[in-house]
């Protein structure tokens, strides 16, 4: 049987901004399920089991129902389309290929936790995705669908697109609300959280393009519909997004829990000239590697997390023997180094030693005192930060530590 | 007072004497000390920066290790000293014009406009100098009340290694302070004293101390 | 140790006295310094074997330095990276900076090398001020007369009287480059220099930018350097050795790169020597208010070279280093604070010594006092009060704003400078003596210059205050000038590259030191003062 592209990639539904060709290919029936009993939306959402997919993994509907629990009497929901991490590019194609798959799964948030206002905060720098958006939201509103919803709601829902800075801190939570706020997307500290107090200390629900395109299809098919999409225990589809040395790379949607040697060796074709598989680094670059030893992994959170690494966003770099792991992972650190926003002197400076400590590793004139240096960063660095992207960094570069002790000189500790 | 503490270094493990400084606790490592070290602990040449973390803390901040005392179970970290790729280039004649100093800050440093208010800059500057203000007031073309601020600096660039957006705020300061002397200083007794020795005056007797210790 | 008082009987007895006696003085001041300078110590001095200077007093420590085995050999060059330039200036305090930035402004091409980074030196911290006859009563004779009779009339008086007449050019060249002066006021006569009173001499000479003028000049000159396009910059490159010709003249130098770990060999057509002073061999076992690098690196490899030191047992111990806490011990309290009106006491609650006396002077009554029971001990630690409580009155502007340095120091020792003294003790400060130089900073061996705290004569066997900021300006610019014109000379000859030298010089010291039966095991120059010594890398081939 073939999985792939079952549903958000299915090639029906891939219609553009075009509305009426949405609703024939099955679109609206979603939101007129969640319009007839809008009270059992996150019930149907905690059955399904639907995720986070924006790289968290956490389960959506407890956002949906602290948001809908809080109060305020102009909650928000946010469709977070800032994707800017190396690796990653699901989004973009998403919202440029389908955007009323995720419009109409943001309306559906947006009606369950009664929300009046929707933003789609997306990063501009992502090809025609923003243009896009902004025809199909502008369809969506000369449609007699706004006001269906307002109906069933008892308020009017407003709906913006509205550019995010592009930068890479700009998808954090905290930073979200700080940008939608007409400021510069500086993280915050949490608590408190945006479901309880975000956009003008108002609850606010940030959910990822991905997460949200999802709704649509499990109002409309049920819950139980949706857990039969994955493998074993995890449930639904998920978008990986493939790169590196594979013959293959591209965007893929497979059942959410199929292995890593089915994705790179079956999907992506197998490696690039034959070469062997030596590791990759999920989710992004701000999470672990995995090596050879794990092509058996089910690609699904809670499966990658059991082997000390994280799903993330799917993004799946892959890299093959004869390319070096830490020449990579400087180019990781640089990218965090640049995209740090400056709170927090920690998270800049911390990322710039090791940066530099990188750069001679990788240039082969370190002394055995660098790498302890390295080591001890990675200690005294984690949580120093207001929000995660330090952390992230530090992530990446005790993962190879502990992955590829060898490429940095270091001895392999011989069992005794 | 024999009681030791024990602190780690860039992943060594050190045995301290309380009330050392960090830097006085590294002399003591196995290896030769290069880098990060300069004064000793007058803190003026500004190379011993490095992040401190303190025992049972979440923040990791950034100090000069020879004016940080050491406490038990303290982790520092030493940061490099990096001549970046982008410097903001000028000579010290260019600054002789004073009317045009407005310009001249824009086009040297075009990146104070771009300040973010992080405030990166004030908690990494160890001298407690209100870095982010003085940048506020060098873009508004306050230009002394900015330049005063960064008297005490000691240009460490901690605050350049925090800045986002490659502002370079000691150099900023520096620039402002340099232009000011340029520009403005003119003593009349060193104006005098340049006039007196260009016409030949004042040449010195080098033997009027021999005959004063003979007699 | 001999016996001392205790701190808090000396605080006690200081309280006694409603203004502090000057106890009347039974030694003349030769004598003083004759029993009690460390200078004068029995073991403080010996004679070099070998060298150009063989038979001169030296100090005993440094002198084991000087008559050391070199650390590199012939192999190490082998491979290692090849460059040139006009001129190659080692040293990265002010003398460097100066010359450097004089040469390129001559029109040289510029390399200048520092054993750790530009401006971590003991310009940026120095603290009291530069001297410069500039006010009316003033004149350069004066300051020639008071520099001369402060080091015991031994100073070379054509060095000493070119220091003194370049003041003026070098305070307008400072200013030029963008330094700051304080002012006594600003308003009137284009802003009234204020002149600071410096001990041993005649009249206010000093010119200061608060008490961090090292600092204010040393970002400026950092800068200045940084910024100039005529100068490429090696921070972390100490030099291991000079190079030279068959004719024994100066070819360059060898460093070691510690980011890239390799030897770098640069042949220079000139090189400046600008590497300081040893405060950190600790001589006599004192402390030091020197910086990290200050371990006499240049003086061990110009000798080695064959250049003419003098004076190498004459220094300068600084009277008001700081003796508690330990941690801060050695570090320095500027002279500005006595100039400003801190007072010495001793145990007893009385003052010694006229605290604005020439510094050896100052020093060695301290030293008597402690060596007569009369000192003060704290926490172990020995020494002498400095009263800062006249700077403290309530006429007086706050300490933070007249000496800013100093209140940071007194708030990192944990006093209160408005009730409790400081315990000061004596810190190695200067090197007196040094290479040999004429007044363009040459040295006897030709195509190696020298400015800065490395050279001597230009102060005698003691330096006053605020001179040697003077001294590696004045002298720094004028080999800095020198070797530009040297370097175009020989551009002119030739316009091939400089030729290469090599380190002949070291096989003939090899033998002058195996002859005179001396330990060639002993490698120098240090480069780090700590117990771990650095290893230099050499790549395997090299050394099979």
């Amino acid at each position: 049987m073939e999985k792939l592209n079952q549903v958000l990639l299915n090639p029906a539904v891939q219609v553009g901004p075009d509305l009426a060709a949405w609703l024939q290919a099955g679109g609206g029936l979603g939101l007129q399920a969640a319009l007839t009993a809008p009270t059992a939306i996150i019930r149907c959402i905690a059955d399904a089991d639907l995720r986070g997919m924006g790289g968290a993994g956490f389960p959506a509907w407890r956002k949906w129902e602290a948001t809908a629990n809080a109060v305020g009497d102009c909650k928000y929901v946010v469709c977070n389309g800032n994707e800017d991490e190396p690796g990653t590019f699901k989004d973009r194609t998403l919202l440029s290929a389908s955007p009323h798959q995720v419009i109409e799964g943001a309306l559906i948030a947006a009606l369950a936790v009664r929300a009046r206002c929707l933003i789609f905060y997306l990063n501009p720098h992502q090809g025609s995705s923003l243009h896009t958006m902004q025809q199909a939201v502008s369809q969506w509103q000369d449609s007699p669908w706004p006001e269906k919803l307002a109906a069933v709601m008892g308020h009017t829902l407003e709906i913006k697109v509205v550019a995010s800075s592009g930068r890479y801190i700009g998808g954090e939570e905290t930073a979200v609300v700080a940008s939608l706020e007409a400021g510069f997307p500086f993280p915050r500290k949490k608590p408190p959280f945006p479901a309880e107090q975000g956009i003008n200390n108002q609850p606010t629900l940030i959910n990822n393009v991905e997460t949200l395109a999802n709704v649509s299809h499990i109002l409309r098919h049920g819950a139980g519909w949706y857990r039969a999409l994955g493998v074993g225990k995890a449930c639904g589809t998920k978008l990986y997004s493939l790169s590196g040395d594979v013959l293959r790379p591209g965007l893929y949607e497979l059942p959410m829990g199929s292995s890593l040697q089915e994705l790179v060796f079956h999907y992506g074709g197998g490696m690039l000239q034959g070469k062997a598989f030596k590791a990759v680094f999920t989710g992004g670059p701000s999470n672990t590697l995995l090596t050879a030893r794990d092509l058996d992994v089910a690609l699904d959170f809670d499966s990658v997390w059991l082997r000390h690494s994280r799903l993330g966003t799917g993004a799946m770099i892959v890299i093959s023997e004869g390319s070096s792991i830490i020449r990579k992972v400087a180019e990781y650190i640089d990218f965090f180094a640049k995209g740090s926003c400056g709170q927090c002197p920690s998270c800049k400076c911390g990322t710039f030693q090791l940066a530099r400590l990188l750069d001679r590793v990788d240039g082969g004139r370190h002394s055995p005192a660098d790498l302890d240096a390295l080591q001890h960063l990675c200690q005294i660095l984690p949580g120093s930060g207001r929000c995660g992207l330090i952390d992230g960094a530090v992530t990446v570069v005790k993962s190879s530590l502990h992955t590829f002790p060898e490429e940095y000189g270091l001895l392999v500790q011989q069992p005794v | 007072m024999s009681e030791t503490i024990c602190i780690s270094i860039d992943g060594k493990v050190m045995a301290a004497q309380p009330g050392d400084s960090i830097l006085q606790t590294r002399l003591h490592g196995p290896d030769a000390v290069t880098a990060n070290i300069g004064c000793m602990g007058q803190g003026v040449c500004g190379s011993c920066r490095c992040l401190v973390r303190k025992a049972g803390e979440r923040e990791t901040v950034s100090r000069l290790a020879c004016e940080t005392v050491v406490e038990d179970g303290m982790q520092v970290s030493f940061i490099d000293y990096y001549q970046p790729d982008h410097v903001h280039r000028y000579r010290p004649h260019d600054l002789r014009d004073g009317w045009q100093a407005l310009p001249q800050l824009q086009q040297t440093f075009p990146e104070t406009a771009h300040c973010r208010h992080c405030g990166g800059c004030d908690r990494a500057c160890p001298r407690g100098i209100p870095v982010q203000q003085g940048i506020a007031l060098a873009s508004r073309g306050e230009l002394p009340a900015a330049a005063a601020l960064f008297d005490a600096c000691i240009m460490c660039n901690l605050c350049t290694l925090a800045c986002p957006e490659n502002i370079r705020p000691n150099h900023v300061g520096l620039y402002l302070r340099r232009a000011q002397a340029i520009q403005n200083l003119r003593p009349g007794d060193l104006l005098r004293r340049l006039d007196q020795q260009a016409r030949g005056q004042l040449s010195i007797d080098t033997t009027a101390h021999l005959a004063r210790s003979e007699s | 140790m001999s016996t001392a008082i205790s701190y808090q009987q000396a605080c006690l007895n200081r309280a006694s006295h409603a203004t502090s006696p000057l106890r009347a003085d039974d030694l003349s001041r030769a004598a003083l310094l004759a029993q009690y300078h460390p200078d004068h110590a029995a073991d403080a001095s010996t004679l070099l074997q070998i060298g150009s200077s063989r038979g001169q007093p030296c100090h005993p420590r440094l002198a084991e330095l000087l008559q050391s085995n070199a650390l590199i050999d012939g192999f190490d060059l082998a491979g290692a990276e090849q460059r040139s330039t006009d001129v190659l200036v080692l040293g990265g305090g002010g003398a460097g900076a100066a010359a450097a930035l004089t040469a390129a402004r001559g029109g040289a091409t510029v390399m200048l090398a520092s054993k750790l980074r530009l401006g971590d030196s003991n310009t940026v911290m120095a603290e009291g001020g530069i001297q410069a006859a500039l006010a009316a009563s003033d004149s350069p004779q004066q300051h020639f007369d008071d520099a001369m009779r402060g080091g015991h009339n031994c100073a070379d008086p054509q060095l000493l009287a070119q220091l003194a007449s370049d003041a003026a050019g070098v305070i307008r060249w400072l200013i030029e480059l963008g330094m700051h002066f304080d002012l006594s006021d600003a308003s009137s006569d284009g802003g009234k220099l204020r002149y600071k009173q410096a001990g041993g001499c005649s009249q206010p000479r000093i010119l200061s930018y608060r008490d961090y003028t090292g600092l204010e000049m040393m970002r400026v000159l950092r800068e200045t350097v940084e910024l100039e396009p005529g100068i490429q910059l090696l921070n972390r490159c100490p030099v291991v050795e000079l190079l030279s010709h068959e004719d024994g003249s100066c070819a360059g130098a060898v460093l070691y790169d510690l980011e890239y770990q390799r030897f770098i060999v640069v042949s220079a057509r000139q090189t400046i020597l600008a590497t300081g002073g040893c405060g950190r061999l600790h001589l006599q076992g004192f402390p030091t208010s020197n910086h990290y690098g200050a371990t006499a690196d240049g003086l061990v490899l110009a000798y080695r070279l064959g250049a003419q030191l003098r004076d190498m047992d004459a220094f300068q111990y600084h009277p008001t280093g700081v003796a508690w806490p330990q941690r801060l011990r050695g570090g320095l309290i500027s002279e500005a604070a006595r100039s400003a009106g801190a007072m010495l006491l001793n145990g007893l609650g009385e003052r010694f010594v006229d605290e604005l006396a020439p510094r050896d002077v100052v020093t060695a009554a301290m030293l008597r006092e402690c060596a007569a029971g009369r000192g003060i001990e704290r926490d172990g630690q020995l020494g002498v009060l400095l009263d800062l409580r006249r700077l403290c009155g309530p006429d007086q502007p706050a300490l933070a704003s007249q000496l800013p340095a100093l209140q940071h120091l007194a708030d990192k020792c944990g006093i209160d400078p408005t009730r409790e003294p400081m315990l000061v003790y004596p810190t190695l400060h200067y090197q007196n003596g040094g290479v040999v130089i004429d007044s363009q900073g040459q040295s006897s061996v030709p195509g190696l210059l020298c400015a800065g705290e490395i050279t001597g004569g230009i102060h005698g066997r003691n330096r006053l205050m605020g001179n040697a900021l003077l001294d590696i300006l004045a002298f720094g610019r004028r080999a800095g000038r020198q070797a530009a014109r040297l370097a175009q000379a020989a551009r002119n000859k030739s316009s091939l590259p400089p030729l290469r030298g090599g380190i002949e010089h070291v096989y003939r010291w090899q033998r002058q030191l195996a002859l005179a039966g001396l330990d060639a095991s002993q490698q120098a120059p240090l480069l780090y003062p700590g117990q771990a010594r650095l290893t230099l890398h050499r790549p395997a081939s090299a050394r099979a």
